[in-house]
């Protein structure tokens, strides 16, 4: 079972790519650079088999994220349709963030995601990451309805939480470190951030047949890292990125 | 004052007249429904709630009534809920040769029914999804969960994503036999 059905995904999604689209230079080839071995596998299909190993952490620990990492790998799965957020790099953007724009979230992942194996564990018989896919579907499903013992407060809290930013780390700026190859937005249909749109343009992506242009908010000269930083401060709420 | 009397004994009459039929048509028949997991009156076992595996429990039921041409079953838990029941479970389009329910019907959206259920549909509960959700009470309060069955003496063309009251809506005039299996589950 894939946990969210693909069309509610992409009905949902189209908020995110749009929102997205806000958010300076160079960034699409510093990405393309880090991601260049996952860039084959995608193009090759994205087969949940091409898994790639675990990079270097930089906030979670290694346990939280396997866990982590198998959350996503169900919220926006790999199938028949192309790659999630496995691909995506999502878990990648969350460890990141969680030292930046999400440290606020640090403790609610730290005590979250153990909350969520040890009910995996307690409820199913083995941690979350080594259940069947069924069985991650199953334990979700109970995470999501506040269902699940174990939490502090509804378990629904933690599920909105990680939702949330699976959706920022698959469907936002690549920058940010999600978005791995733009894989997010290709999936969604979302041709990339343009400054200038022509009439052909226009009509083309009105046809389906604007081709993704692959780049960063920050790859144009309206953006660059200081107008990230700036825009970061004035929202002061930690969110977002 | 006399005939005035005499029409409102002859009302009364009617009514009551009236009242017996449609009690007559009405009033189901008692479906006995048992399952080979859960006893009546006793906690339901934890690979059926949210504390286990939150399987759906296998069903199965007798006296059906000759006429029936398709089941439906809700599961409800009236110690919960705004208002009252909290709904676990609600699957229609049972196939009137069903002795039972198998345990275990998928969640997925696109699996198939097992072969003796095939074409049943389940409806929306509490849970806000159309599959099967084990009990997950608050602690320290024993509560209730009903299994009802209902044979309906129609094909009734229901469709998919029904909630039990859009249900009960639907069937109300086609109850031919009905029955429950009541059990219990408390969290600690």
């Amino acid at each position: 079972m894939t946990f969210i059905s693909r069309r509610d995904l992409l009905k949902r999604a189209g908020v995110v790519g749009a929102a997205a689209a806000v958010a300076g230079p160079d960034v699409a080839r510093r990405v393309a650079a880090s991601n260049e071995a996952l860039e084959h596998q995608v193009a090759a299909g994205a087969q949940a088999s091409a898994v790639p190993g675990r990079e270097p952490l930089e906030h979670l620990t290694a346990a939280e994220s396997d866990t982590l990492e198998a959350i996503v790998a169900r919220l926006i799965p790999t199938d028949a349709h192309g790659p999630g957020a496995t691909e995506a790099r999502a878990a990648h953007y969350i460890d990141r963030a969680l030292g930046g724009a999400l440290a606020s979230s640090r403790q609610a992942y730290t005590a979250g995601l153990a909350a969520l194996d040890r009910y995996a564990r307690s409820s199913r018989g083995a941690p979350f990451a080594q259940l069947s896919q069924t069985d991650q579907d199953s334990v979700l499903i109970d995470v999501d309805t506040g269902a699940a013992t174990g939490f502090t407060g509804s378990s629904a809290v933690f599920f909105n939480l990680v939702r949330a930013h699976t959706w920022q780390g698959t469907f936002g700026d690549p920058y940010y470190g999600g978005n791995a190859n733009f894989v997010g937005w290709d999936l969604i249909g979302y041709p990339g951030i343009r400054t200038i749109v022509s009439a052909e343009d226009q009509r083309r992506l009105e046809r389906n047949e604007l081709k993704p242009n692959h780049k960063s908010a920050y790859d144009t000269d309206m953006f660059n890292k200081a107008t990230a930083r700036n825009m970061g401060q004035r929202r002061g709420d930690g969110e977002g990125a | 004052m006399k005939s005035l009397c005499k029409v409102a004994a002859k009302s009364a009459q009617a009514i009551l007249l009236l009242g017996g039929a449609v009690a007559a048509q009405t009033a189901p028949q008692q479906i006995v429904v048992g399952s080979p997991a859960i006893t009546a009156n006793q906690p339901i076992p934890k690979d059926y709630t949210a504390d286990g595996r939150n399987v759906s429990p296998p069903l199965e039921w007798t006296n059906v009534p000759a006429s029936t041409k398709e089941l439906a079953v809700i599961c409800e838990d009236p110690d919960a809920g705004n208002p009252p029941p909290f709904v676990h479970w609600v699957i229609y389009k049972i196939p009137a040769t069903a002795k039972g329910l198998p345990e275990n019907i998928p969640f997925e959206p696109g699996a198939p029914m097992p072969a003796s259920v095939a074409g049943a549909i389940q409806g929306v509960s509490g849970f806000r999804r159309p599959i099967y959700r084990g009990p997950a009470p608050p602690p320290a309060k024993v509560h209730h969960y009903h299994f009802v069955v209902y044979a309906l003496d129609a094909d009734l063309g229901l469709k998919p994503g029904l909630s039990r009251v859009d249900l009960l809506t639907a069937i109300q005039d086609h109850i031919v036999g009905r029955g429950e299996l009541v059990a219990t589950y408390e969290r600690k």
